[in-house]
């Protein structure tokens, strides 16, 4: 088995808000392998992007906060440091990219500016070796005439050139693993599917592993080596692409798959909807949290929140209607006690 | 999202011109399903239970309430005229021959003086701010509606008013004019209208292109009918909030110009009219200064409390920006990591 | 950059050209216009009619308005009405007093307020910003010239630490230090005004600009918190903060009517405000004109700012600031 770089284990986070704590995210558990794509899948309000702001520790900017869990990265929990500490992890080992370019780059600094920065900064390079790599990271990233780009501001470059800026500058440092929140859905379609290729190429160049945060699951069966299905601030399932495609198991990743356009399951010509909205955070219904909106709830979701159980060695779901097979090592307490 | 609208646009056409559905936030929201039964609170009960809130505000309030009482029954708190002049009883000390608060240079009670003044400053303050809103507001709506021309002509307008030193241009009409209060009223009025006239008129750019108005317009409602019925509502919340403070704003100018000797003229009685005097005899009697100063600070305070408190309860951030103080605290308590 | 620049004239010059406009049509409109008040009462009407027509009085207003704009044009502002002096002799000494006393205010209060206003932004409620919200609201609120008779209240006649008024002792003038002794108490009130505004805008700009999506990336770099604040946040926030700087730089030879009479302070707002009561229409029209020249200058060097330190405003595109 392939070495675990990253490894979430049943972290929560929230946010203070006028009606006190909300938690935003539920007991998330999620393992990043080295060289892996892991896809984080989700409507939005999901906590998709929470939980990539606490893995980066970026959620005490935000006004929220980790409450409970661990993050471990080469055998440290990022959970616990120090901002001084994780300002040297963030942007050298991990690096993260943003949805939306045009407003993730600064505007009064130039591009090569921006890019030397993340190597001034944790390679100590001085600032002409640092304009030079950056040029190297412009030709990288695919931007033609790098040096005549590396002068200009952001407002003179297009959104996919800058979410194309937006990578290079994440990957200046060698990053072990990379997060991309929602990197493409800012941009127009064909430029999409230039920044996932992009993506996939500098993976193989580099080597890194990427956890990529999308509520396509298209984007998701393109990109991942795992799925893991994000709903109401919790992880409804998870296991390898293959597995999540061929057999989804969660009502709810039924229905993301039959609102896929094009998708087999699909029913012609009419798109599937799953019926209702999802909870806002700090309002989740009793019992599953999904079962609300859940074609086959029973009367057992309306009581209990399902553990996960194991489909198979290498795919979990949190649903009742798996109650036959064996709950995660993890669960087993709990559902014994139930 | 159609069924949003279509609540919009009853609501719209059910109401009159009231401005109780100012606010379409929560029908917006796509996350909170409209279908309830129960009548959510309209936008003002929300506002007032958010103001009533705030301590600030509601002390603003209060003391607000307490001026416009006490100018309102003046002359039944005091038996002295304010004009009334006395030299037998010149500069008294307070208490001294009934004179709650003494009398000045000569021998007017300040007391009565005070609460006379206390109903020129409201009448301006509040008179200049419903003038310059109803001016702002017109000239605003014009150019932001039909933009083109009208906008360019109007934005110049504002340009050129906000070009010219506005105490300079009050003191200026009321050299030429004469100092009368309904000049004083007119000219502050004229210098003070441009902050709501972009204000609406930005409010209009933006909901211009919203589809209620398209669908307005489709339907055949008039120009004029669609600026005021669904245009103005968006954009009197702001407008209060401006107009509570450009009250304020009056108020000082006002006792400035009174203070000047351009304002108002004796016998008439003015805070700013009595702290002139008040200067002269600061070696004599420098209590004199206090009274009618403090009296424009608590005014001034009180009223932009209020705005500032109607502002807080209408901005969302505002509200995510005030519970910071409350996140340290929970972070300190319940957060995993130490910072 | 040309395009917008000369763009950006031209419309100063339409709106110095409307200001003008203005206040010849106001003076115009007093009763009995200018002819009236210029002249003494009691003039036979045949020597009233010459001295009319001696001043241009007689000639329709148009025609009246061009000579007098071409005179401006010149640098001649007119005379007065009572000693027949050159106004513009008596104009610039009063400007440079007056820059005097309010370029130390601004100075004073921008030191200040600049930096306490970041240090808030970073530390929202706590006690250094309820602090300055508590003095922004005061500065709001204070009536300027009541807040001046008390410093002078107890700091002059009381303590006899500061002189009470003027710019300087009787027979000090030009002297410094003395200079500096009058300026402290006008310049404390003059100050406090400023303070409350700048301190919230440079507050107010800040906290827009932490939440922009470029922080959050530049934290995702791994910048310092503290480059973060004065390095990625200032560098934006201080966009605005010049814009509203460079549009308050005409505050400098305006603003200070009320504390001037205040102080007696020999400069532009005393005696706008003596001139006003003496009715010396010349007068007026010069100062209003001066000072709403230089508020046009004021807005279009911050516009020009703007473009300068905003790479955002492209060449030729229309820049933000008056619109």
């Amino acid at each position: 088995m392939a070495e675990k770089l990253l490894e979430v284990r049943k972290l929560t986070a929230g946010f203070v808000t006028e009606k006190g704590l909300v938690r935003a995210t539920d007991q998330i558990s999620i393992s990043v392998d080295k060289g892996q794509t892991v896809c984080l899948v989700g409507e939005s309000g999901s906590g998709k992007s929470v939980t990539s702001l606490a893995i980066m520790r970026l959620i005490d900017y935000a006004g929220g906060m980790i409450l409970e869990g661990n993050i471990n990265f080469h055998g440290q929990d990022l959970a616990t440091k120090k901002q001084e500490e994780m300002r040297h992890i963030r942007g050298n080992q991990i690096a993260m990219i943003f949805q939306d370019p045009m407003t993730s780059l600064n505007p009064v600094f130039t591009i090569g500016e921006q890019i030397a920065e993340s190597l001034q900064l944790h390679q100590n390079k001085s600032g002409k070796e640092a304009m030079k790599i950056a040029i190297e990271l412009l030709k990288l990233v695919g931007i033609p005439a790098p040096e005549i780009r590396a002068k200009q501001y952001p407002h003179e470059l297009s959104g996919g050139m800058c979410q194309r800026v937006v990578i290079a500058i994440a990957l200046a440092c060698n990053p072990e693993l990379l997060i991309a929140d929602e990197p493409t859905t800012a941009l127009d379609v064909t430029v999409q599917a230039q920044i996932l290729d992009l993506l996939r190429k500098l993976q193989a160049e580099l080597g890194m592993s990427i956890l990529l945060i999308t509520h396509d699951m298209g984007v998701a069966a393109e990109m991942a080596d795992r799925i893991a299905v994000m709903y109401a601030g919790a992880i409804v399932e998870e296991g390898t692409v293959e597995e999540i495609f061929n057999h989804p198991s969660h009502p709810y990743t039924n229905g993301l798959m039959l609102s896929i356009p094009g998708f087999e399951g699909g029913r012609g010509g009419e798109l599937y909807t799953i019926r209702g909205t999802i909870p806002p955070i700090g309002q989740l219904p009793a019992g599953c949290r999904f079962h609300p909106r859940c074609p086959q709830a029973m009367e057992v979701c309306r009581q209990q929140e399902p553990p996960n159980f194991m489909v198979s060695d290498d795919h979990r779901t949190a649903c009742w209607l798996f109650k036959d097979h064996p709950a995660e090592a993890d669960d087993r307490d709990e559902v014994r006690r139930a | 999202m159609s069924a949003d609208k279509s609540q919009l646009h009853t609501s719209h056409a059910t109401e009159p011109l009231g401005l109780s559905n100012t606010i379409p936030m929560p029908s917006l929201d796509p996350q909170t399903p409209i279908t309830d039964s129960k009548r959510p609170p309209g936008p003002w009960q929300i506002l007032w239970k958010k103001f009533s809130h705030n301590p600030y505000a509601m002390i603003g309030l209060v003391v607000l309430l307490f001026f416009v009482v006490v100018g309102l029954l003046a002359p039944f708190i005091t038996k002295y005229d304010p004009a009334a002049i006395d030299l037998m009883f010149a500069n008294l000390q307070p208490g001294a021959g009934g004179h709650l608060l003494g009398t000045d240079e000569l021998g007017r009670d300040i007391l009565s003086r005070l609460l006379f003044s206390t109903r020129i400053s409201l009448l301006i303050g509040f008179s200049v701010a419903l003038s310059s809103v109803a001016i702002g507001t017109v000239i605003g709506a014009v150019s932001g509606y039909f933009g083109g021309w009208a906008d360019t002509i109007s934005m110049r307008i504002v340009d050129v008013m906000n070009s010219v030193p506005t105490l300079f241009l009050n003191i200026l009409v009321l050299a030429i004019f004469g100092s009368q209060i309904k000049y004083m009223i007119l000219i502050l009025a004229l210098t003070s209208w441009m902050s709501i006239a972009r204000l609406v008129r930005g409010t209009f750019l933006q909901l211009r292109e919203m589809q209620y108005v398209e669908a307005a317009r489709a339907i055949g409602v008039s120009s004029w009918g669609i600026i005021f019925r669904h245009l103005l509502r968006n954009a009197s919340f702001p407008i209060i909030v401006n107009a509570t403070l450009m009250v304020g704003g009056a108020i000082l100018s006002e006792s400035a110009l009174s203070y000047l000797g351009l304002g108002i003229q004796a016998p008439a009685t003015s805070w700013g009219l009595m702290l002139s005097n008040a200067q002269e005899f600061m070696l004599v009697d420098p209590k004199q200064a206090l009274y009618p100063g403090l009296c424009i600070l608590l005014v001034v305070l009180a009223v932009n409390f209020i705005g500032d408190g109607i502002r807080d309860a209408l901005d969302p951030r505002q509200q995510a920006t005030k519970s910071r103080r409350r996140l340290d605290q929970w972070r300190k308590n319940y957060s995993k990591s130490e910072n | 950059m040309t395009e917008y620049l000369i763009r950006r004239v031209l419309q100063s010059v339409l709106v110095i050209f409307l200001i003008t406009v203005l206040t010849f049509l106001l003076i115009h409109a007093a009763p009995g216009g200018p002819t009236q008040v210029m002249l003494s009462p009691g003039l036979s009407p045949e020597i009233f009619k010459q001295q009319a027509k001696n001043l241009g009085l007689d000639q329709p207003i148009p025609v009246q308005y061009v000579r007098w704009i071409g005179d401006m044009v010149q640098g001649d502002l007119g005379y007065t009405f009572k000693n027949h002096l050159a106004v513009s002799g008596l104009l610039w000494p009063r400007i440079g007093n007056t820059f005097i006393l309010m370029g130390a205010a601004w100075l004073v209060s921008l030191l200040i307020a600049i930096p306490w206003g970041i240090y808030n932004s970073t530390k929202v409620y706590g006690l250094s910003d309820q602090t300055a919200s508590f003095i922004s609201y005061l500065g709001f609120a204070l009536p300027t010239f009541w807040f001046g008779i008390l410093l002078q209240q107890w700091f002059s006649l009381k303590l006899n630490w500061f002189p009470l008024s003027d710019m300087y002792s009787r027979g000090h003038e030009g002297d410094i230090g003395d200079l500096f002794m009058h300026l402290v108490l006008p310049v404390t009130v003059l100050s406090l005004g400023f303070l409350a505004s700048y301190m919230k805008y440079a507050r107010a700009s800040m906290l827009e600009v932490l939440d922009q999506d470029y922080i959050r990336t530049a934290r995702a770099k791994g910048v310092k918190e503290r480059k973060v604040v004065f390095h990625h946040a200032l560098r934006n926030a201080l966009i605005p903060i010049i814009t509203i700087l460079g549009l308050d730089l005409p505050i400098l030879v305006a603003g200070a009517a009320l504390t001037e009479n205040v102080f007696n302070w020999p400069g532009m707002g005393r005696w706008f405000v003596e001139m006003a009561s003496a009715r010396e229409y010349s007068v007026l029209m010069a100062v209003t004109i001066v000072t709403a020249v230089m508020v046009v200058i004021g807005n279009l060097l911050a516009d020009i700012l703007y473009a300068v330190v905003d790479p955002r405003v492209k060449l030729g595109k229309q820049g933000g600031g008056t619109a």
